[in-house]
């Protein structure tokens, strides 16, 4: 199968300090993908190279076995929320239109097949009562499902998301994740960044786990252990406990499936 | 007609600067005006001393070509040296301003030159200098150079509306998206150099720089949506300038200082406005919900 996502010796290097530090992987297509690691470990800087945001110093990275400009219109990236100004005068709907600028260039005006993507884009989120809603009247959930609908009107092969599920509740989380898992049915690979141990086995079927440089890549089932945990994220007390937690509960699995 | 010709010249630059304003408000660089009306001094006074004339194109393309530079050394502060914004935008035109004050110094001797003479228009001689064209006066020269920045400025955004919001709202999505973010900043920023440049001639550093960012901020206040934005910053600019030149006249007092302070005015009023409107919302909905 064609790898979606591929890097070779991938460093950023920012004032002297490697955010990323000679990453080395490459990534199934059709899977929902997790990123983990702790603060800072260069989860987001990860995602920014890959997308072209930042210039690795060393090393280069290949999506769909080609350069990303040769794809571009295949791959989707949807920023942290807090990145932009929500207070930017403009109304969901013209965020979301943005997903289809990609593909019309300077001029061409938006036509009714446009139209259409963006409408069952904003229902794939729950978010046609907000249509004309300014979005500096939304709640950080509201935000991250904009985010997300803005990404589905791209109708991209290749998502990069970048923690969607910070502050959002807990049946808007579902929500999402149901929403991935149906795009990833439907063919789409998705390379998440995520924060919380306790569901990620839930949610994803294969793991990148970062810390500076590449702790472990793999199927969750192989590198969601005890020792790799532990080694991404150190040893300090809080997060072994949340990694022991989480353990316990692979133990008991509470699938529904 | 004297009325006409001075309404005018002030509603051009007006309209010019309330596009750029908008755009400028949103990437808070709204006081990259104050800096460029600085940091051309040296590109005048090398425009000066290489032409040793005081006839305004060489002059112009002088403050422009520093303009750039100022808009190039923001830029490399802020991306490259990671400083925040308003500290590169401070650095940069002290640095510029500092260069043409020594270089005004160097050449003292036969330079009868300041900064004055450039950027302290006076929007009250600009029906004196009128063009004529095979014979006949076609008005002022001013407004025939102002009357072609507009045209310049306006098109150029309405070519790359799109890409100007979408780099201005997103710009790590529009990186993504294989947009140019750096390209873009530079699209803009020569618009607002030449803008800038060429109306501060005519009317002055100060309501430029008023111009700039007072209409744009009041209509912020007043509505969610950019282009709407853009429509009532040109219509807050060109009524300042209205209501500005007939309080002069009464007033007998300055045009450009009477047409900014309509822009406070103008602005103090919208904030006023939004205040009042948001505590009858909320009395609004405590009333309905003691209601039902
Ligand atoms: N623009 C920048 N300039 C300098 N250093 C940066 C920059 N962006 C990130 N860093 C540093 O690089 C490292 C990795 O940052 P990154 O944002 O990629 O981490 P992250 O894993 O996404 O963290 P978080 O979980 O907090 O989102 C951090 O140490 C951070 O301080
Ligand atoms: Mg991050």
């Amino acid at each position: 199968m064609e790898p979606s996502v591929e890097t070779h010796n991938l460093t950023v290097i920012y004032d002297k300090k490697p955010a990323i530090w000679n990453i080395d992987f490459t990534l199934p297509t059709g899977k929902i993908i997790g990123i983990m690691g702790p603060n800072g470990s260069g989860k987001s800087t990860l995602l920014k190279a890959i997308m072209g945001i930042i210039e690795p110093n060393i090393g280069y990275s290949k999506v769909f076995d080609k350069e990303l400009d040769d794809v571009r219109t295949r791959v989707s990236y949807v920023p942290q929320r807090q990145s932009v100004d929500w207070d930017f005068p403009a109304s969901v709907w013209d965020v979301v239109a943005m997903g289809r600028f990609a593909t019309k260039g300077l001029f061409k005006r938006l036509s009714k097949e446009d139209n259409d993507i963006i409408t069952e884009s904003l229902a794939k989120v729950n978010m046609t009562p907000f249509t004309n809603r300014q979005i500096s009247q939304l709640s950080g959930g509201q935000q991250q499902r904009v985010f997300l609908a803005r990404a589905l009107a791209q109708n991209a092969d290749l998502y990069l998301m970048d923690e969607p599920f910070v502050g959002v509740d807990a049946a808007t989380e579902q929500a999402i994740i149901n929403l991935l898992k149906s795009m990833r049915d439907a063919g789409k690979t998705l390379l998440v960044v995520h924060h919380d141990l306790h569901t990620a086995q839930d949610y994803f079927e294969h793991m990148v786990l970062l810390n500076s440089r590449l702790v472990a890549e793999g199927p969750t089932d192989e590198v969601f252990t005890q020792e790799i945990l532990t080694e991404t994220y150190g040893g300090t007390l809080t997060t072994l406990s949340k990694v022991a937690s989480a353990l316990k509960e692979k133990d008991f699995p509470m699938r529904h499936k | 007609m004297i009325d006409f010709w001075i309404i005018l010249t002030a509603s051009l630059v007006a309209t010019t600067t309330a596009i750029l304003g908008c755009f400028l408000i949103m990437r808070k660089m709204a006081m990259i005006g104050d800096a460029i009306s600085h940091a051309v001094l040296p590109g005048i006074v090398i425009a000066y001393y290489l032409t040793n004339s005081r006839a305004s194109f060489p002059i112009l393309l002088g403050a422009a070509a520093s303009g750039m530079v100022v808009t190039y050394l923001i830029q490399f502060f802020n991306q490259r040296v990671k400083l925040q914004q308003d500290a590169s935008i401070g650095i940069s035109y002290t640095f510029l301003f500092a260069i043409g004050i020594i270089l005004i110094s160097l050449f003292s001797n036969d330079v009868d030159l300041d900064q004055d003479c450039v950027l302290y228009g006076e929007i009250a001689y600009v029906p004196l200098d009128t063009l004529t064209l095979g014979g006949f006066n076609v008005g002022p020269r001013q407004v025939w150079i102002l009357g072609t920045t507009l045209l310049i400025i306006a098109g150029s955004v309405f070519i790359g509306y799109r890409k100007l919001v979408l780099t201005t709202f997103d710009p790590a999505f529009a990186a993504a998206m294989g947009v140019s973010v750096v390209l873009w900043q530079y699209y803009l920023m020569a618009g607002v150099s030449l803008a800038t440049v060429v109306s501060f001639e005519s009317v002055g550093a100060v309501l430029v720089i008023a111009f700039l960012s007072g209409p744009a901020a009041t209509a912020f206040l007043l509505t969610k949506d950019f282009k709407k934005m853009i429509y009532l910053a040109i219509g807050f600019g060109i009524s300042a300038s209205i209501i500005g030149y007939y309080m002069a006249d009464w007033l007998a007092g300055s045009i450009a200082g009477a047409i900014a302070t309509i822009i406070g005015v103008q602005f103090a009023l919208a904030f006023i406005y939004i205040q009042f409107l948001r505590k009858s919302r909320i009395s609004e909905t405590l009333e309905n919900k003691v209601l039902t």
